[in-house]
């Protein structure tokens, strides 16, 4: 979901580039108090992990029927561990290292950034605790709910921000928009299956092994 | 950052991680079960604009106002191990930074 130069007009490269600056700035400020206390220095070093996996798993491909292709975005993954603003920070710091590699377009940065960022982080992660507040009337385990619920939010997460990065491209006139929006929406209808499995099986993962990693456990609301 | 100890865990966790994706993309590029194939955005491109080397060429020749820097790297093991070595510093400079700001603003 990559978008690269050239394919956007100027203004959608402007407005997109300023949100997700602001969005960032805003990050820096509600990232939540697990950043702000004495001991937060502890989550340097998985915060170095989770970047990692984020960029293995955006640079690596794995097949999907139909002649394409999908890569885990991560968004909402991040989210779910990190928090929705500190997301889109180590969204937008992953998309600068793979503009470097060519990518995702260096001028479509800040598109990138809103659509994986900010729709598959922020919007992913109130996908998430909307789950999560539905199956808080269940008896499931509380890591069985987050790892439900991630696997859910990430694929509408996806889903979604292909629709928008259809728009953005329609808007900027290169492909008509019906024709932008049906293709996008339907191949990542499949991809999105890939992203909500890797995710899920991610968060399952570090609630076996660390679960205090999983920093937003308050916020989710999960009981 | 100094005390070892302290970071023994997360230190190990790190190696541990990273290691096992090296070894994840060494397999993956290795077997070439990873696919060639273009992405969701790509794919829709190619469609839009005609399909096949038509729409390839088409994504070929988008303009761009830079070559990016470590795009000349042919070899994608090298390409993502140097990837991920610079995600993960970058990553963790940035948080440290962020982290000891928001620490003395407190």
């Amino acid at each position: 979901m990559h978008i690269p130069d050239g394919l956007l007009d100027l203004s959608t490269i402007i407005i997109l580039w300023i949100v997700s600056l602001a969005v960032i700035a805003l990050g820096f400020f509600k990232m939540g108090k697990n950043f702000e206390e004495e001991d937060s220095d502890k989550l340097i070093p998985y915060i170095g992990v989770i970047a990692a996996v984020i960029f293995a798993f955006q640079f690596v491909n794995y097949p999907v029927p139909g002649g394409t292709s999908g890569h885990l975005v991560g968004g909402t993954l991040v989210a779910v561990i990190l928090g929705p603003w500190a997301a889109v920070i180590v969204l937008f710091m992953v998309l600068i290292i793979q503009s470097l590699f060519g990518d995702g377009g260096i001028t479509a940065l800040g598109a990138n950034t809103f659509n994986m960022g900010i729709i598959g982080g922020i919007v992913g992660f109130y996908i998430v605790k909307a789950i999560v507040m539905i199956l808080n009337r269940t008896d499931l385990s509380k890591e069985i709910k987050v790892t439900i619920s991630t696997a859910i939010g990430s694929y509408i997460a996806i889903v979604l921000a292909a629709f928008i990065c259809a728009i953005e491209i329609g808007i900027s006139g290169n492909i008509p928009m019906e024709v932008a929006i049906a293709a996008m929406v339907y191949w990542h209808l499949l991809i999105g299956i890939g992203e909500g499995i890797i995710s899920a099986l991610i968060v399952f993962y570090i609630y076996k092994t660390k679960p205090e990693l999983i920093t937003t456990e308050e916020m989710l609301g999960v009981k | 950052m100094a005390d070892f100890k302290k970071y023994k865990w997360p230190i190990i966790t790190i190696v541990v991680i990273v290691g096992v994706l090296m070894v994840m993309l060494t397999i993956g590029f290795t077997l070439g079960i990873l696919s060639e194939d273009p992405d969701g955005l790509e794919k829709s491109v190619i469609d839009a604009k005609g399909g096949g080397e038509e729409g390839e060429a088409w994504i070929e020749e988008l303009p761009s106002p830079w070559e990016p820097i470590l795009g000349g790297i042919e070899n994608d093991y090298i390409a993502g191990i140097i990837g991920l070595t610079l995600s993960v510093a970058l990553m963790m400079v940035v948080f440290y930074g962020i982290i000891k700001l928001k620490q003395k603003n407190k």
